[in-house]
């Protein structure tokens, strides 16, 4: 018997995975452990082990699909059965050569509805189903829809009496075609027409955490600009000295040890609002919002660089890379995304001078980091050119007031214009 | 064949007397049975013809005459009881349920109860909710028992004689409302098997499935229908319990789309349990989930134009009818 491999339910809240890659092919071998697969849950990506030893004999669900847990995704057969039932051992080549050239069940499209037996005539009658627009409630293809075409097939056939059966279909499949040609002018602008998606998991907590936190959290901003010179010259040299070991500091780096550092000071910056009490938090972990690339889904998701306080510069750079890198190329786990008791947003690499962000629930406080920007400035009395970052926290009122803000970002401006106090 | 043409009480009443001529241990009890021949003249003449040791007048009792009639049924009698309306047999539940649909199975074979509980089932006479019960659904989840529901005459006589011919407890579900409508019954000796469906109209859009007096609305929807160039084909389930679900597959096949109609409510009911298994033996000859049509969802109200929209009557059928055929 072989051995089913179904979606497991990895977070509490999760219905549905997406397979987005298999490492195994038809034919590895399977040690109990291996990495088969990563599954895109409601909301991480996370890695899918095996439990078995085997030989990854079928792949039920390709790269892309959605499906409930509980469903078989692929199977895996044990070492000592032969590899896979439906594949003669004797003769493989020639099975597949007579089931391959008349495929009789089509592929449906996810997302597309078709009646039951609208979708066995289609099989029926070989009719390819993409091309036909459902009657049915929300474009359902229903059996009307593919008796009207097997009624237009006999009409063309009767019209044609010597067409082969196979060819009488063609018409019908070419048909798109010879109408997308005679409206070419359109079809040059697509993309004005109206569309709509359907959410990715990822959107879809988007939108119900950040209208949550709008919703439920007494947002106010405080705003504070930020001498940069000392902090820019002193990232320059580091950097110089660090270029052999492959580590390059970024400004956003240094905010985050700069923040850890007035959390670590003000602890009202590392708490939760509780209902009736205020939960401070004893570690210190900086989340990081990392903006997911538009050909991986877009989006955007929260690395959290624990015990921010508590670590160097060079391993807060390291910890960031690392989280940006895997979060942009695979997903982060959902340990990965947990536990943040402070975020920062920095649009700053885009020019962005200034911004105000969305508290990242169960944080109390998120800062928004613009660009250092060159420009006339103050110093000593005397107008002169220099280096400023603005940057504008977002509060949850219920836990900090104005001046408690206020006295933070002052602790904050400290460690930034005194950045030599960040390397010890 | 003779042409004969008679009420539904007289089928009913025929059917009694014939069994109780040719088996001595079949006996009638219930309240008003006897003297007054039946609270709707059923059992008229029975008293005369057989006497008061086999036509039994009862106190307003139900849980004690069906329960002293079970253990009739144990010890080898044939027991048949009436009762006034099924909405009274609810304070009956603990014997019928609990001691005739069980006892073959709790006495390990020892003892059967071949007895038939038979009376008036559903709404539709400004009873009020308490005297409106469709039982069927109630009770036909209990394993152990047999439920017919007969449409017309000819199978409340034929129905009626197998029911007392058998040998597990039958629920034998009448309707107030079908009593004096007239039909051919045959003169001559005949029996309606259990588990057999029947066809009552022919059609090839959609297959309406029914028991008892919805089957008129469903005829009257399928007029309706007829007009709008909606073939219904309307099948008669007759019992409920054993359930004829290959003549209803047979024809779900052919219309790919299917209505039930069951006058209980919605929730737990005949017709979930219908739909249910023809999604299981249909799921691919199906263009569209199978719709159904019950009570509404409230208990039964006593004014005349609600009780009629409470129903499962025309309008909700042909409404179903249209959204199973997407003809909306």
């Amino acid at each position: 018997m072989p051995i089913e491999i179904t979606m497991p339910r990895l977070s509490d809240t999760m219905e549905e995975g997406t397979l987005l890659h298999w490492y195994k092919k038809v034919g590895d071998v399977i040690s109990s452990g291996d990495v088969l697969a990563d599954i895109e849950t409601d909301k991480a990506t996370m890695e899918l082990q095996s439990f078995d030893d085997g030989i990854f004999s079928k792949i039920i669900v390709q790269e892309g699909e959605k499906v409930e847990i509980g469903k078989v995704i692929a199977l895996i057969t044990e070492e000592d059965e032969s590899p896979a039932q439906e594949v003669s051992e004797t003769e493989p080549v020639q099975e597949v050569s007579e089931t391959e050239p008349a495929p009789t069940k089509q592929d449906y499209e996810q997302g597309m509805t078709i009646s039951p037996i609208a979708r066995r005539l289609a099989d029926e009658y070989k009719i390819d189903v993409h091309n036909i627009q459902g009657s049915g409630p929300s474009g359902r293809i229903i059996k009307r829809d593919i008796l009207q075409v097997v009624d237009t097939t006999k009409e063309t056939s009767s019209a044609a009496a010597t067409t082969k059966p196979e060819e009488i279909i063609q018409p019908l499949v070419s048909e798109p075609e010879v109408v997308a040609t005679s409206h070419s002018i359109v079809s040059i602008a697509p993309w004005r027409e109206n569309r709509s998606e359907p959410l990715s998991n990822m959107r879809q907590i988007i939108a119900k955490k950040l209208v949550e936190s709008k919703q439920t959290i007494p947002h106010y901003q405080v705003t504070m600009s930020f001498d940069m010179d000392p902090l820019l010259e002193i990232r320059a040299t580091l950097n110089k000295q660090l270029v052999s070991s492959g580590v390059k500091l970024s400004v956003n780096d240094f905010l985050v040890r700069c923040c850890a550092l007035a959390m670590a000071e003000h602890p009202a910056f590392n708490a939760s609002f509780g209902g009736d009490c205020i939960y401070y938090h004893g570690p210190v972990n900086v989340g990081v919002a990392i903006a997911i690339p538009e050909e991986r889904g877009g989006g955007l998701v929260v690395g959290t660089i624990r015990d921010a306080d508590q670590k160097s510069l060079r391993a807060i750079s390291q910890e960031s890379a690392r989280l940006s890198n895997k979060a942009k190329e695979k997903g982060l786990s959902m340990e990965e995304m947990s536990d943040s008791t402070f975020t920062i947003s920095n649009l700053g690499m885009f020019g962005v001078e200034h911004f105000t962000a969305i508290i990242n629930p169960p944080n109390s406080a998120i800062l928004a980091v613009g660009a250092a920007v060159e420009k006339p400035v103050v110093r000593s009395g005397e107008l002169v050119v220099g280096h400023e970052l603005s940057a504008t926290l977002s509060l949850d009122h219920r836990v900090i007031d104005g001046a408690m803000a206020a006295r933070y970002l002052k602790t904050l401006k400290d460690l930034i214009e005194n950045p030599a106090s960040l390397l010890v | 064949m003779s042409e004969r043409i008679i009420e539904f009480r007289e089928a009913l009443c025929e059917a009694m007397s014939e069994e109780m001529r040719t088996d001595q241990k079949v006996f009638l009890l219930g309240e008003e049975v006897a003297q007054y021949n039946g609270a709707y003249k059923i059992s008229k003449g029975m008293l005369d013809e057989f006497g008061p040791r086999r036509v039994i007048d009862t106190p307003i009792s139900e849980s004690g005459f069906s329960g002293m009639a079970i253990g009739a049924a144990m010890r080898g009698l044939r027991p048949i009881v009436e009762f006034m309306s099924w909405s009274f047999s609810l304070v009956a539940a603990d014997p019928i349920l609990n001691n005739a649909a069980k006892m073959l199975y709790m006495s390990g074979g020892q003892f059967g109860c071949p007895i038939v509980f038979r009376g008036n089932d559903g709404a539709g006479g400004q009873l009020g909710s308490t005297h409106s019960w469709c039982i069927e659904s109630l009770y036909a989840n209990v394993p152990g028992l047999k439920m017919a529901i007969p449409y017309d005459a000819y199978d409340a006589k034929g129905l009626l004689k197998t029911a007392i011919r058998d040998d597990n407890p039958v629920f034998f579900l009448e309707s107030e409302r079908l009593l004096s409508i007239t039909g051919h019954v045959p003169e001559e000796d005949y029996t309606v098997p259990f588990g057999q469906a029947l066809i009552r109209r022919q059609g090839a859009d959609c297959t309406i499935i029914s028991f008892g007096r919805p089957l008129y609305f469903c005829q009257e929807a399928a007029i309706e229908l007829a007009k709008e160039g909606i073939d219904c084909e309307i099948i008669d389930g007759r019992t409920i319990r054993p359930l004829d679900i290959e003549t209803m597959v047979t024809s779900v096949k052919k219309t790919n789309a299917c209505v039930v109609v069951d006058q209980s409510w919605s929730f737990a009911s005949i017709g979930s349990e219908v739909a249910s298994q023809i999604h299981r033996y249909c799921f691919d000859d199906l263009d569209n989930f199978v719709h159904r049509v019950h009570s509404d969802d409230v208990p039964t109200p006593y004014a005349s134009n609600l009780e009629q929209a409470y129903l499962p009557n025309t309008r909700k059928i042909c409404e179903a009818v249209r959204g199973a055929t997407y003809n909306t």
